[in-house]
């Protein structure tokens, strides 16, 4: 899940007649855009929230909940907030257009609609929603290497924690360290430093899985929050990771300067702590350490409390481990 | 019957909603009869209001008209006399609507 194209446009029409619905889709047909619907308010927003679509097309006269209280909830939902909302709605009087807009609605169209307005509203949502993603994601993304910056860690860490506690799933927090970094920029100078971490965490993202959040934690730091993941298997990504480091190679000038990196694995079912984000990043905190203390460019697992080196010892783990993935 | 036709017949990508919105027009005259005989104001408002925002993209712009004037009858109060001849006005609209033919 690392920065990558947007997917096609999904628009989440909520209206309480079935003739809209059909109606909505023939009409936005020529627009390449997946359209789903709900009938009811108090769906239409469970549904914006599970499937995240980039565009809400949103009628005022629904049954129970009115499109306003809708549209007020999904403007105060984290999850649903940043999802544009048009009024397509047969209400038409200027002080229900207000209201609209005032709670955070980007456009109002009245039906019966016009095909070719409405798709141009449509296009014109999308593109600010476009834009407005594009934001987001480069203000969680590390400038130098293009990987994601410790902001965005931080906050998934947070979120795939609570997932991971709410179904009892596995997820695994890896910290790397470049070795001897200072001497590398001391040696060589900052611009060859900033090299070797763009060739780091290219070497990271190229060999971590297409599951694994790899950031830039800071200075000469990277983590990697690996869900789903038990112990073992973040060993395993873990090793392949460090021997891609020390594989690289880096041209100075005359010399070639190899680098390698220290590695602290952590994972959530081996916590001797509460599942915090705190307790995990010190756990790998504290394997990352023993990796520096035992002479660098290797792996430790932190196991409720004990240190166990993985490098070089492929069955640290034991072979009758009963875990799952 | 079948007098009144809509002007989106032609479309292809609307051939086939159309005909499905027209056949079930019956339907809807049969529960505004109903909701008119039973005084379910409420419900009556609701489907005028539905129909009012359909009617129009169907390619049936009087509908949106009678249902719009329906429900602004039903919208200020109006007397029952008013709102009944809207009402009936409307569904005798409705039954002049042709279901357009497969092609």
């Amino acid at each position: 899940m690392n920065p990558e194209v947007p997917n096609p446009n999904r628009v989440l029409v909520i209206d309480d007649s079935e003739s809209i619905h059909k109606l909505v889709i023939a009409r936005l047909r020529p627009e390449n855009i997946e359209v789903i619907g709900e009938i009811d308010g108090e769906r239409g927003i469970e549904r914006a929230v599970a499937d995240q679509p980039d565009l809400i097309l949103l009628d005022i006269g629904l049954p129970n909940v009115d499109g306003f209280e809708v549209c007020r909830r999904l403007k105060e939902h984290p999850a649903t907030r940043g999802i544009p909302v048009i009024f397509l709605t047969g209400t038409a009087d200027t002080e229900s257009k207000v209201r609209g807009l005032d709670l955070g609605a980007v456009d109002y169209v009245t039906k019966p609609f016009d095909q070719v307005e409405l798709r141009a509203r449509v296009r014109a949502a999308l593109r600010a929603k476009r834009l407005q993603d594009i934001l987001e994601q480069q203000s969680h993304l590390d400038g130098l290497t293009g990987l994601w910056n410790r902001r965005y860690l931080d906050q998934r860490l947070e979120s795939e924690l609570n997932v991971a506690r709410r179904y009892g799933r596995p997820l695994s927090l890896v910290l790397v360290d470049v070795d001897h970094f200072k001497r590398v920029n001391d040696d060589y100078g900052h611009l060859f430093g900033d090299i070797v971490l763009q060739g780091i965490a290219e070497g990271l993202r190229a060999y971590a899985r297409r599951s694994d959040i790899v950031a830039r934690y800071g200075g000469e730091e990277f983590a990697i929050l690996l869900t789903d993941t038990n112990l073992r298997s973040a060993m395993y990504v873990s090793e392949r990771l460090r021997s891609s480091a020390e594989g690289r190679h880096f041209e100075a000038r005359t010399e070639v300067v190899s680098v390698t990196a220290s590695f602290g694995v952590a994972c959530t079912e081996h916590l001797a702590a509460e599942l915090t984000p705190e307790a995990l990043l010190k756990a790998s905190d504290l394997a990352l350490y023993a990796s520096k203390d035992a002479g660098r460019n290797c792996v430790h697992l932190y196991r409720s409390g004990e240190l166990i080196l993985s490098t070089g010892n492929p069955g640290a783990l034991g072979d009758d481990e009963n875990e799952t993935s | 019957m079948g007098s009144i036709r809509s002007t989106y017949e032609d479309d292809p990508d609307m051939l086939e909603i159309v005909r499905e919105f027209a056949s079930e027009l019956p339907a809807r005259v049969a529960k505004i009869e109903a909701q008119l005989e039973a005084g379910a104001l409420r419900d009556l408002q609701t489907l005028a209001h539905q129909l009012k925002g359909a009617g129009g993209g169907y390619g049936f712009p009087q509908i949106t008209e009678f249902a719009a004037s329906l429900e602004s009858a039903l919208k200020q109060g109006a007397d029952d006399a008013v709102v009944k001849d809207r009402a009936n006005a409307l569904c005798a609209l409705l039954r002049a609507v042709a279901v357009p033919e497969q092609k």
